[in-house]
């Protein structure tokens, strides 16, 4: 039983389930409302929302927060995989703490301030899911580019999503290739374990080689096609940024999401004292 | 600036550089974000243990490009992509790893001398990994404000980051950055250099700074503001609270000003950035 819950783990998690899934990220949802919104707007929504809960010590005002961010990841629809991360992120930072206080003789009162720390954490993080996984890449790019961020890191968040694909296709054509041309070692005792571990680091250091070889020539042609474009004077051109950015345009539609989530954020702050009213 | 061309360091050969150490660093990241970090043991198969791909790169080509390359290249693969993005918090692990790539390639004249490069390459992780751990150890003391009054705290924090810090140095500084980069740099040199359009680096026509007091000094600077960057992000929240009990009682109008403030500055630079692109 067991070994066949872990084959099942194994089966599902090779490098073409996680490229699948970051691809899926990327480009699979352009029609969610989130990914329709003006990148600009969703920036400074980001803003607010990475930077305010930090300030806040209230457990209700935190849960409407947290619950506002957990919808609009829902509307974005981003990838299980990455949700998965995140949640095994949030355990790793706060989760493992109230294990280890209940371990040594803590009781559910530790879980108070813990939980004000996980809501936090999971705010922040939701929302930064919901604007860096929801958006188009070149959208994202497009809407740091306006706010004045370097050209490099704009251009950077293009390039990254199309060339990851290739790149772990790439990786996984020369680890398969090392891996029929070698022999694993056999690992039933403890010393061919180690010697399987081994064996193992080495082919990934080792497939590094021909990758960095073909990487320095796809690289290459990169830049030289960029040249081509005259990329480095353009990114710093006004006039080129214009008609770059002419593309973006907040209208009704961020009016409203930007209302919404203001209204949502006012009446979690009212919430406590219009309890104190009615009690 | 044509002497500098002659030496084999144009700018779009920066750039290549600097995308190609993005790139392979990023995906490398990126998997080991994606992959439960391993351990065996104590030794713990975490991030570090790819660092070896920008030292490589550094210590062939231009050690700036290639620090910088791999320090966005995490960024983007394994915090962007990943909707990981913590905000200031990843400007700290940005600048350790840029000074602590950046000083390995410095070290290295000579890509062929084995001694150099094994000396750089554990140089390098260890700048890195010491920068990281005084950055921990000045979190906890900013967080925690009577730090030398809890007793055994200043002791043990300073233990298990120290100890942290060695196993680290000790078990993925050596098993996976001196080894991996005493393979790949020989096997590379003179291999990789014909495929960017450059000439490989030898003593006589190196174009990169001397590791000078400017450098370090630069470095340092660096370091700094990863520390202020860190506890800022760490503890923002009990410099507001500072704030708050002398304006008890105006709590409100403050908070009503300081919203006004923002929103004001955001429409400002909304109206000006707009203005800027349509006047261009």
């Amino acid at each position: 039983m067991m070994e066949k819950l872990s084959e099942n783990i194994m089966d599902k998690v090779s490098i073409d389930f996680l490229r699948d899934q970051v691809l899926k990220n990327a480009y699979g949802n352009d029609d969610t409302p989130i990914a329709q919104l003006d990148p600009r707007v969703l920036l400074l929504w980001y803003l607010f929302f990475a930077l305010v809960p930090w300030f806040l010590n209230d457990v209700v005002v935190l849960m409407g927060m947290f619950v506002l961010t957990a919808i609009t990841t829902r509307l974005a629809r981003v990838a299980p995989l990455v949700l998965f991360v995140f949640a095994l992120g949030v355990f790793s930072q706060t989760g493992y703490m109230f294990v280890a206080s209940l371990l040594f003789g803590g009781d559910m009162s530790t879980l108070a301030p813990l939980l004000v720390l996980t809501l936090k954490v999971a705010t922040v993080s939701l929302a930064s899911i919901t604007v860096f996984s929801g958006l188009d890449p070149d959208k994202l790019s497009n809407g740091l580019l306006w706010f004045g961020c370097p050209e490099r890191l704009s251009f950077s968040i293009s390039f990254a999503y199309r060339i990851l694909p290739i790149l772990m296709e790439e990786m996984q054509n020369i680890l398969l290739s090392y891996r029929m041309r070698g022999r694993a070692p056999e690992h039933d005792t403890f010393g061919g374990k180690v010697r399987w571990v081994i064996y193992q680091v080495k082919t990934i250091v080792q497939s590094f080689y021909p990758l960095m070889l073909n990487t320095a020539k796809r690289s290459r042609t990169t830049v030289e096609a960029l040249e081509l474009k005259g990329y480095r004077y353009a990114a710093t051109n006004m006039k080129v940024l214009k008609i770059k950015l002419s593309s973006l345009h907040a209208g009704r539609r961020e009016a409203v999401f930007a209302f919404v989530s203001a209204a949502w954020v006012a009446c979690c702050f009212a919430c406590p004292a219009a309890l104190e009213v009615l009690l | 600036m044509s002497t500098y061309a002659e030496r084999g360091a144009t700018q779009s050969q920066k750039l290549m550089v600097f995308v190609l150490s993005m790139s392979l660093y990023g995906l490398a990241t990126l998997i080991s974000e994606l992959i439960p970090s391993v351990q065996i043991g104590i030794v713990e198969l975490s991030v570090e243990f790819f660092l070896f791909i920008p030292l490589t790169l550094a210590m062939l080509f231009d050690p700036l490009s290639a620090a910088l390359g791999a320090a966005t290249g995490e960024l983007v693969f394994s915090e962007i992509m990943l909707g990981q993005f913590g905000g200031l918090g990843e400007l700290e692990k940005f600048l350790t790893v840029t000074i602590g790539v950046y000083i390995a390639g410095l070290m290295v004249r000579d890509p062929r001398n084995a001694k150099q490069v094994a000396i750089a390459a554990i140089t390098g992780p260890a700048i890195q990994l010491a920068m990281s751990a005084v950055v921990d150890i000045v979190k906890v003391q900013v967080a925690v404000d009577d730090f030398e009054a809890v007793a055994g705290l200043p002791e043990s924090v300073f233990a298990t980051e120290g100890f942290a810090f060695l196993n680290d140095l000790c078990f993925s500084g050596i098993l996976f950055c001196l080894l991996p980069t005493l393979f790949l740099v020989p096997r590379l040199y003179g291999k990789i250099e014909p495929l960017l359009g450059c000439k490989p680096r030898t003593p006589e026509n190196d174009a990169a700074p001397t590791l000078s007091g400017r450098v370090i000094a630069w470095s340092a600077v660096g370091f700094i503001v990863a520390i202020v960057v860190a506890c800022v992000s760490k503890a923002g929240f009990s410099i507001i609270e500072w704030e708050a009990e002398w304006a008890e009682s105006q709590i409100a109008i403050f908070t009503g000003i300081g919203v006004a403030a923002v929103v004001a500055l955001i429409v400002a630079f909304w109206a000006r950035r707009s203005a800027q692109l349509r006047n261009a």
